[in-house]
């Protein structure tokens, strides 16, 4: 009874071990940080490759992709049984520009098709305007889309105004004002793009009229009689003053372009471009298979929504098309000969392959791609205008071995290196024991004269160190989960108050930085910390345990 | 005839010191009976402290037989020699040595807690805690039980001692220059208190002091010199 009664003691009444405790929590807090956010780092980033690609990429070597890819999804879909679904992709590279203002910029295309795409990947959990639809597609309800357009406006107002409180811009700090003007550039962007949007309602059920009778009489009159001339001129008329283009032509744009949205310094987003604005891209041809003309196609396109990886590099320079228009704008279209023949598939970049989730494991994703590749050059034995250039099905781990890997390596050096500094708290419980040790000699004296054993002797430094560790372990847990928890308005506020940004969007892909603690990593440091509180003790318990009462006794 | 409490045959004990074998005790032999209090007087530096701690089971002969309660302290195993200082032996030292870390309550309750196990602790704690609150009430210590050691006067510090010794009821208790430390008055105090607890319990005491007139009031008298037990 007295090792318990004598270490609780101890550890409440010796303020030396306090600085112990706090070493081990520091240590303990530290190494929490640095898994958590090293393994939500490497966590994000496979998640994100699994949610942008799905489970299974086939893709081709050229820029001028492969050709066949429904017929080849189809058989897939049959042949493979583990395959869930699988949606065609179009990867393309365009400039775009802004009417009416000088902003032009390099973008990159991807054309996928909606809602196929969703069923593949998590790309529709990232929408912004059609939040939670299970079929979100480039033809959503404007009723939806004003809905979720006037909270937005309502933010950005607010947002202004908590800013400015009654103040005049002028009155504010130039950072403030700053912001102040961009939040009212941002208030009559999506003012214009509520009014687009109401306009295009109002007229959409005209539109749809009119489409309806003109589709009409082409059939009966053919497209070229005065009939159908006359309503696809109102059609137009009516296409014009809605502003809103017709669903191909259309686009989701990514939620990070610079100069198209702002972000704040704690974080918040402000759209400085909604749905219901225009935009124009320019294609370069790269489809078409020939370098020696690559003049550019080009498309006024309508915004219907934007989209949040949450990858940084995506987001600020993917923006999406539906997939036959990008096909189009690539020149990745079927070729026909004068007399009608096809000459050349239609093509796609990529085919995204969604797994069951009973076989999502790694080892049958690889037997699964292994089995696509299989079934591919099967295929092209059949269809052998399907491939220009070698295809290949590889799992979303093996195609972003490259960038996984590393960041894997990464994640184990700084782990083991802050596990190497970590154990400075078991010298300094060392030498805090130690020097306890030889303060306590006389009292070990008694402790031994009074009955207690060598072994009950080093028991009570054991479990002094080991309570230290606990302590330290759970103090050091509690502030490592909630600084972890709190790390995003740490940094930002760094950011505002010193100016200070560990955390680059730019350079670590996300835009913030990961924020779970996973328990079994916390388990397991809290267990290393009790073991260090152990370990640290040991020397000085077994001096302790080894120390003749007489010798004890008269030790002055 | 019943054995004596403490029986020493021949008990010899060195020390080295730098490069020199310092030869404490050399064979020294009495036996002490049952419920006498017997007290060794000598020098500093005769032996006194060494013999106590010998035969307190604190420390091993180089030679000679040591019995205590008719036992051979020899053939004891390091687990009964343990079991023997916390049941059957009581220690009062001139420095008191009380744990700093506890307040006087505590510090009697050590031995009884050192006796227990975390188990058998729940049920003895009552009748130890009563049993320590009656010996430090006879002590005059009833107001002083949340006090440390370092709030206390030495004679105060000495009573928490005694009560810590005698908290176990042991047979023998073993006392090293108890006065050493304290004032005449005090030291004489804390006498009067180590011969009234000696008839109450009617314990084996062996009290080892430099000081002739406390010596004299104990039922023996044993003289130490170079190692040698005289009259």
């Amino acid at each position: 009874m007295y090792i318990l009664f004598l270490c609780l003691r101890y550890l409440r009444s010796r303020i030396i071990a306090y600085f112990a405790v706090l070493a081990v929590a520091l240590c303990v807090a530290m190494m929490l940080i640095v898994v958590s956010v090293m393994n939500g780092f490497l966590d994000k980033i496979e998640q994100a490759a699994k949610g942008l690609f799905g489970d299974v990429v086939i893709e081709s070597a050229s820029a001028a992709g492969f050709g066949r890819y429904d017929e080849f999804i189809a058989e897939l879909e049959q042949k493979v049984p583990e395959v869930e679904a699988a949606s065609p992709f179009i990867v393309a590279y365009s400039i775009l520009r802004v009417p009416g203002t000088d902003y032009i910029r390099p973008m990159q295309v991807a054309g996928l098709r909606l809602p196929a795409q969703a069923k593949v990947t998590s790309f529709a959990e990232g929408l912004g305007f059609q939040p939670g639809s299970e079929t979100p597609s480039f033809d959503p309800p404007f009723e939806v889309l004003l809905e979720t357009l006037s909270a937005e406006l309502a933010r950005t107002q607010a947002m202004r105004k908590d800013l400015l409180q009654g103040r005049a811009t002028w009155d504010l700090p130039p950072e403030q004002a700053q912001l102040a003007d961009v939040l009212q550039y941002a208030v009559d962007a999506q003012t214009l793009g509520k009014l687009k949007l109401e306009i295009a309602l109002r007229y959409q059920a005209e539109l749809g009229q009119v489409a309806r009778a003109l589709s009409e009489a082409e059939r009966e009159h053919g497209p070229t009689s005065p009939q159908a001339l006359k309503l696809a001129e109102r059609l137009d008329e009516f296409r014009e003053e809605s502003g809103v283009m017709e669903p191909d032509n259309r686009v989701i744009l990514g939620l990070g372009i610079p100069g198209l949205m702002h972000r704040t310094g704690d974080g918040q987003t402000i759209r400085l471009i909604v749905p219901g604005q225009n935009v124009v891209i320019s294609v370069p041809p790269l489809g078409r298979g020939m370098t020696s003309d690559i003049t550019p196609n080009n498309a006024r396109l309508t915004i219907i929504d934007d989209c949040r990886t949450d990858v940084s590099s995506i987001d600020s320079e993917q923006i999406y098309l539906p997939f036959e228009t990008a096909q189009k704008l690539n020149n990745m279209d079927a070729q026909y000969a004068a007399d009608g023949e096809l000459v050349r598939p239609a093509r796609c970049s990529q085919i995204h392959v969604k797994v069951r989730r009973e076989f999502s494991r790694d080892e049958q994703l690889h037997r699964i791609a292994v089995r696509i590749n299989e079934l591919w050059d099967d295929f092209t034995t059949r269809y052998p205008d399907a491939e220009t250039t070698e295809v290949t099905a590889r799992t979303w781990r093996e195609r972003q071995a490259r960038i996984i890997a590393p960041i894997q390596q990464q994640r184990t050096l700084v782990v083991t290196m802050f596990a190497i500094i970590s154990l400075v708290s078991v010298v300094l419980i060392f030498v805090i024991f130690y020097t306890i040790v030889v303060q306590k000699t006389r009292d070990i004296g008694v402790i031994k004269a009074v009955g207690g054993s060598s072994w009950g002797v080093a028991q009570v430094f054991l479990g002094y160190g080991a309570m230290i560790g606990l302590v330290g372990a759970i103090l050091g847990c509690v502030g490592g989960y909630y600084f972890v928890r709190y790390i995003n308005p740490i940094q930002d506020g760094l950011d505002t108050w010193l100016g200070f940004r560990v955390w680059s969007r730019e350079w670590f892909l996300f835009e913030k930085i990961p924020n779970t603690v996973e328990p079994l990593a916390a388990v397991l440091i809290m267990v290393g910390a009790i073991a260090a509180g152990l370990v640290g003790a040991m020397l000085p318990a077994v001096r302790a345990a080894r120390m003749q009462p007489v010798e004890a006794l008269r030790y002055e | 005839m019943s054995s004596p409490a403490i029986d020493i045959r021949g008990l010899h004990k060195s020390y080295r010191m730098g490069r020199t074998q310092l030869h404490v005790l050399r064979g020294v032999s009495f036996a002490v009976p049952e419920g006498q209090f017997a007290a060794v007087v000598g020098a500093s530096g005769s032996g006194k402290s060494t013999l106590l701690h010998l035969a307190g089971l604190l420390d091993r002969p180089d030679k000679g037989a040591l019995h205590l309660g008719g036992q051979d302290a020899a053939t004891l195993s390091a687990a009964r020699r343990n079991r023997m200082r916390c049941r059957d032996i009581g220690f009062v030292f001139q420095f008191y040595h009380l744990l700093p870390e506890l307040n006087v309550l505590e510090n009697v309750l050590l031995p009884a807690r050192t006796d227990a196990s975390l188990f058998a602790w729940a049920s003895r704690r009552r009748d130890a805690r009563e049993r320590s609150l009656a010996l430090l009430d006879e002590l005059g210590l009833s107001d002083r039980l949340r006090h440390r050691p370092k709030e206390l006067s030495g004679g105060e510090r000495q009573r928490v001692a005694i009560a810590r010794a005698l908290i176990n009821h042991p047979r023998v208790l073993l006392a090293d220059e108890p006065t050493g430390n304290l004032d005449s008055k005090t030291g004489l105090a804390i006498m009067n208190v180590l011969r009234r607890f000696h008839k109450q319990f009617n314990q084996t005491v062996l009290m080892v002091t430099h000081d002739l007139s406390l010596a004299e009031q104990a039922d023996r008298v044993l003289h130490l010199r170079d190692g040698h037990l005289g009259g």
